[in-house]
Formats: structure tokens, C-alpha cells, sequence
């Protein structure tokens, strides 16, 4: 009898702890790329939302703290969705955020839009995720490849190149990069030319001879499509060979310093690039706060995806704190046009679109006295406003 | 496209062939005396490339760390192919083929996730040495100076195989122990010592080709798995455990892809395959001739 009043005690207990738990705090599912290449990245946005997190807990939100649980996905859309499904069904999380795949972030934003869970997307740079697959549950948090694309067009179409080359790592996201960045060019500046294109495979650990034949058919400049390890790569064989000083060339992220740092001083110079955050620039008390705070916690100088991170869980406790209590549908709400300080000023979450409104970074890459790795120099900043797509573009995508 | 394109392009292409050659050669030799198709050689290549970047940033960035990487890295890589040769091949011998293709599978996993549990899941790069950097102009093009110490290395490590397998009474043995193992046996020679040094030598290969390939290339998870595809193709196409086959296959492999870029640069990469599609409809059984 004893042993049965013991049980049912803790059963109670335990029901209650569960309770109070769920009473207690805000919980957030992140699932993303935790193994290979891709974790540069990746550990970056978690790092930086865990550092906005800890400063965000003390006063609490809604008198409750945010928490959060993580989920490998492995770079592959099956698991992440299995993940993804694992958090809202057993884990029971109020958000959805991650993944650095857009193949994986398509396939849980389709499961988010059928379960009404809003899911904030932190890397993934499809334009597809918040332009024709757009819907109410999902939200971008960076940029994508269309507005990479239209920055870097509207400060290459004001240069004297004529005769251009594309050349990039054959998959979705050096193609629409690419294409992205072409297209609006002609659009600005109908008088430039495509001589022609180089597509190398995924991975590819040679581009030497690729870099050859580019020089021999002389263009002018080269808009080279490489993505996560491929940038670092390409810049390698670039300096090798002395490319960069024969052709100069632009890169989506080679001005950033998951490129530049592993490179050391030995990295090309007077390379063109886009980034939306740099350590350093803009020189602001906010930025120099941020980025000290992030390294002396983590030994190390935040990327972009430190600031992807830290700016979600702002605008998650923004948008609770607006919403008046713990329910997705008002959080939703609350987050549509929502505005949020950052390290670098103010960013907004387009209400139309979901997408965030970022400023980008266009530099040419520069050795530096004060550091032991390259930094952009001649940096322009272009405000989201001037090159984004327009509300209606977007939605028309979406009929 | 004119006569420098063309012939920057051999260059590029035949340093390129140095790499595959010396990985696809010790393949060859563990397929063809020992009978292992060692999907596990890949592995090898990318432990000699974490290995060589180990030591040089290790002993800082200077030209004897760089020698030193690319000779102790494929000693290392030696010593644990000596273990897992000892340890598990030996005894799976008289099996069938399969049973070691599963074997080595299963190693490249294992090993796969040694490296991830090492060094960790972020990849590494290193420099060329001081006295490689910078670039040689052939009539107005640039080719690297590392792509031109390649150039030097590879045959060097072929007149050193040649040398061995001609000339030295281990070479001897094990070409003969590649035709017949038992014969071999019979006249009381240790055939156990002579697979297990075979197997050790072509791994070193693999670590020295993953050492060699370390500064140009990022260091990464999954190097091995883009290699052993193009390796098994080369050892295909030359002839199975045929050493010049390696070359031949690396030499059709290399210069069709750079010569496929400079044609048709938007599709350069389905070049070398297709030359593997073609030789393997005119000769199944590879160029040269067989050990199998």
C-alpha cells in the first residue's frame, strides 16, 4: 500500500514538473547542419542566438525564458524533416528555426504551413522560401540569392566591365546566384555581354585548370558562383595562379571572413564581394559591443551567421513581448513589420513577404596591418530598400 | 583558343594526373597482389592530407615543415594500414571478394569518422610552402609553381615503382605472388610478410598523394569519397593491379578533363567519363593487360 502511495506521489510530481516546465518557458526547435563543412556556419547562428538568448533571460520574456533544443540534420531534407517533426509533435516547441540547406528548409517551411508552426529560416539562401513558396508560417532571416544577386548587380553595373564570364559550382545555388547576379546587370546595363560559362562540379579541388581556360578567353570579369567550401578553394587557386591580378572577379561572401581567415595573409587580393555582416565595419559602439561580447565567449570573431542568430532571438522575444502571450497566430502578427536594434542599426522584418530587411556589404578584399587575414576595403553600403525586390514582385511569384 | 591555351592547358592537366596517378597506383597494387578492392583508399588520402596539415602548422608555416608533412604523413598513414592489414585483412584472404569489399566499406566509415572525431567537422587549409607560392608565365598564362613541383614528383614516384617491381626481390615476389599465391608459397617464401608490405606501401601512396594535394586543396570531410569514384575509374580503365595502367587511366583521366574545359567549359566535367565509357566499350577489360 505504502509503495502504491509512493507512485502515484511522484506521478504526481512528475505531472506537475511537466506543467510548471511547460508554464515556465518559451521553447525553440533548431534544427540544422551540426556535421561537415557546412558547421562554420551553422555554429555561428547558434552561438550568436545563444548569446542574445543569455542577455535576453535575465529579464525574462512574458515572465518566461526562452529555451531551446537542437537537431543534426546532416545536410539531408529527409532528416531534417523527421527532426523537425520530432520537436513539434514530442518536444512540443512553440518555433521552428534552422537549417543551412534550402532544400531542407523548403521541405520543413511545406510541414510548418500544414502543422501552423512559424518557422524561421537562419541560412538557407533559396529565394524560393519566402518568394514562390512563400507563406504565412515562414520567415527569412538572412539573405537570399535574388537579393544577393541584385546588390552586387547595382554596384558592378556602375564599373566599366563589359565582356563578363560565369563560372560556379553546378548546383541550385551557384546557378541562381549566377543568374541572379547577370540578369539584374543587363537589366542596370544593357551593354554588357556574357562571353561565356564554367561549371565545375560540387567539391571540386582543382580549379586550375577551369582558371586557364577563363584567362585565355580574357574577359573582363568574372562572377564566380562558389558556395561554402568552394570559396575558400577557388580563392586558393586564384592566388596561385595570379588571377585575381590578371582578372578581377567577384564572389557572393568573399569579402567574409569564413573565406578570408582560413586563407591567413596568403589569401588574393583586390577580390569583389558582398557580405551582410563584417566585424569591423560598420565601426559603430553597437558593432564593436557585439563583437567583442561574441569573442570574448567564444574565442572567436563572429560571421555572418552570429548575426542571423542574434537578431532571431530578438525578434523572437520582440514579437512574444508585442504578442501578449505564448500563441503562434499573435506572434505571427506581432512579427510581420517588426523592427529590432542590431550591431548593425535597425533591421526590419518585411510584413509582406516575411523576408528581413538587411543592408549589404559590397568591398574589395585587402591585406590588413591590423589583423592576420584579409578585410574588405572600399566597403559600400547598400540599404535594403534600394535592392530589394518590391512587395509586388514577390507576391506575383506566388500566384 | 591558341597554341598557349592549349599548351598551358596539357600542363595543368598532366599535374593534375600526378595526383591521381600516385593515389590510383597504390590502389592498383593492393587490388593487384593482394586482391583487395580497398574502398577504404580514399580514407587513406584524407588522413595523409589531416595529417600533413597537422604537422606543418604544428612545426609552423617553412619549408622543412613541409617536407617533413609530406614524408611523415605518409608514414603514419603506412603504420595504420600495417594494423588494419594484420589485424582484419589477413584473415579474410581465402574469402570471397566480396567479404573484403564489405570489410573495406565498413573502414571507410569507421575511419571517416576517426578523422570527424580528430579533427573535427570544419575544414582545415594550409599554404604552399614559401618557395612553391606564386606562379610561372608560359606565353601569357599562369601556371602555378606547386602544379610544376607535381610535375617533378610524379615521376619521380614512378621511376621509384618501376625500380621497386623490376628490380628489388621483394618487387619480384610480389609480382609473382600477384599470378600465383600459392606457387609462391610452395617454394617457402612468406607470402603473409610480402602482402602485408604490399598493403602498407599502397597506402603510403594514398597518404602521400593526400599529403601532396593538402596545400592547394581544402582539407576537408567527404575528399575521399569525391577521390575513390575517379580511382576506382582510372584502375578500371587501365587493367586491374596494373601499376602503368594507373598511369595510362590517370593520364586520360587528367587531360581529357582539362582539355574538356577548355572546349566546352560549360560541361568540361562529363569528359573524363565519357573517355571511361569509351574505352571500356572498345576494351572491357582495361587498356592494359590484367593481373586478374
Amino acid at each position: 500500500m505504502k509503495f502504491i502511495k509512493n507512485f502515484v506521489l511522484i506521478l504526481l510530481f512528475l505531472v506537475f514538473a511537466e506543467f510548471a516546465q511547460c508554464a515556465d518557458v518559451i521553447k525553440i526547435g533548431i534544427v540544422d547542419t551540426y556535421s561537415g563543412p557546412a558547421t562554420t556556419f551553422t555554429q555561428d547562428v547558434l552561438d550568436g542566438f545563444s548569446l542574445a538568448l543569455s542577455q535576453i533571460n535575465q529579464k525574462g520574456v512574458l515572465g518566461k525564458k526562452i529555451e531551446f533544443v537542437t537537431r543534426d540534420d546532416k545536410f539531408k531534407p529527409d532528416i531534417a524533416l523527421t527532426m523537425a517533426k520530432e520537436l513539434v509533435l514530442k518536444e512540443n516547441v512553440d518555433i521552428l528555426m534552422g537549417t543551412i540547406s534550402s532544400a531542407s528548409a523548403l521541405a520543413i517551411s511545406d510541414f510548418c504551413k500544414k502543422e501552423k508552426i512559424p518557422f524561421l529560416v537562419t541560412f538557407a539562401k533559396s529565394d524560393k522560401i519566402t518568394g514562390e513558396k512563400g507563406h504565412r508560417y515562414v520567415f527569412n532571416m538572412n539573405e537570399n540569392t535574388e537579393m544577393a544577386g541584385r546588390a552586387a548587380a547595382k554596384v558592378l553595373s556602375k564599373k566599366n566591365f563589359k565582356k563578363y564570364w560565369i563560372a560556379g559550382d553546378d548546383y541550385e545555388y551557384g546557378h541562381a546566384i549566377a543568374n541572379s547576379v547577370f540578369n539584374h546587370l543587363k537589366e542596370l546595363n544593357p551593354k554588357v555581354e556574357k562571353l561565356g560559362e564554367t561549371w565545375w562540379k560540387v567539391g571540386e579541388t582543382d580549379f586550375t585548370p577551369y582558371i586557364t581556360q577563363i584567362l585565355s578567353a580574357k574577359p573582363d570579369f568574372v562572377i564566380v558562383a562558389t558556395g561554402g567550401a568552394g570559396m575558400v578553394n577557388f580563392q586558393k587557386a586564384a592566388q596561385s595562379t595570379g588571377f585575381n591580378k590578371k582578372i578581377p572577379f567577384y564572389q557572393h561572401t568573399a569579402i567574409e571572413l569564413s573565406t578570408l581567415m582560413p586563407q591567413g595573409k596568403n589569401a588574393p587580393e583586390g577580390v569583389y564581394g558582398t557580405a551582410n555582416y563584417l566585424f569591423y565595419y560598420p565601426a559603430t559602439k553597437e558593432n564593436k559591443e557585439f563583437a567583442e561580447s561574441f569573442k570574448k565567449k567564444y574565442g572567436r570573431y563572429p560571421k555572418s551567421g552570429a548575426l542571423y542568430g542574434y537578431i532571431t532571438a530578438h525578434m523572437i522575444a520582440k514579437a512574444f513581448e508585442k504578442a501578449g502571450k505564448v500563441d503562434k497566430e499573435k506572434f505571427i502578427d506581432a512579427l510581420e513589420g517588426l523592427t529590432v536594434d542590431s550591431p548593425i542599426g535597425k533591421v526590419e522584418m518585411r510584413a509582406c513577404d516575411h523576408q528581413i530587411m538587411l543592408p549589404t556589404f559590397f568591398g574589395i578584399t585587402k591585406k590588413s596591418s591590423e589583423y592576420d587575414f584579409l578585410i574588405a576595403s572600399d566597403i559600400i553600403s547598400i540599404p535594403a530598400k534600394e535592392y530589394m525586390p518590391t512587395c509586388q514582385e514577390v507576391l506575383k511569384l506566388r500566384k | 583558343m591558341n597554341s598557349s591555351s592549349i599548351l598551358t592547358q596539357l600542363i595543368v592537366g598532366l599535374s593534375r594526373t600526378m595526383i591521381l596517378f600516385i593515389v590510383s597506383s597504390g590502389m592498383s597494387l593492393i587490388l593487384g597482389v593482394l586482391r583487395i578492392p580497398n574502398v577504404a583508399h580514399g580514407s587513406f588520402y584524407m588522413i595523409g592530407a589531416f595529417l600533413s596539415y597537422t604537422i606543418t602548422s604544428f612545426l609552423g608555416e617553412g619549408s622543412y615543415s613541409f617536407w617533413l608533412g609530406i614524408t611523415l604523413a605518409p608514414i603514419i598513414v603506412g603504420l595504420i594500414g600495417f594494423f588494419l592489414e594484420r589485424g582484419f585483412f589477413s584473415y579474410l584472404y581465402e574469402r570471397e571478394h566480396l567479404m573484403l569489399l564489405l570489410l573495406t566499406f565498413g573502414f571507410a566509415s569507421i575511419l571517416g569518422d576517426l578523422v570527424k572525431l580528430t579533427w573535427g567537422a570544419e575544414y582545415r587549409t594550409m599554404n604552399t610552402p614559401a618557395f612553391l607560392q606564386g606562379s610561372a608565365d608560359f606565353f601569357g598564362l599562369p601556371i602555378p609553381n606547386y602544379n610544376l613541383f607535381l610535375l617533378l614528383i610524379g615521376p619521380v614516384i614512378a621511376i621509384i615503382l618501376w625500380f621497386i617491381f623490376n628490380k628489388t626481390k621483394f618487387g619480384k615476389i610480389a609480382r609473382a605472388a600477384a599470378v600465383d599465391k600459392e606457387m609462391v608459397s610452395a617454394v617457402g617464401i612468406n607470402v603473409n610478410l610480402i602482402f602485408s608490405l604490399t598493403f602498407v606501401f599502397g597506402c603510403l601512396l594514398a597518404g602521400l598523394g593526400g599529403a601532396l594535394i593538402a596545400p592547394i586543396v581544402n582539407i576537408s570531410l567527404g575528399m575521399d569519397h569525391s577521390l575513390i569514384m575517379e580511382v576506382f575509374l582510372i584502375v578500371i580503365i587501365g587493367g586491374l593491379g596494373n601499376i602503368w595502367g594507373a598511369l595510362l587511366g590517370s593520364l586520360i583521366f587528367g587531360i581529357t578533363q582539362s582539355f574538356g574545359i577548355l572546349i566546352w567549359p560549360q560541361f568540361g566535367i562529363i569528359f573524363p567519363y565519357l573517355a571511361v565509357v569509351i574505352v571500356l566499350l572498345i576494351r572491357p577489360r582495361g587498356l592494359l593487360s590484367s593481373t586478374w
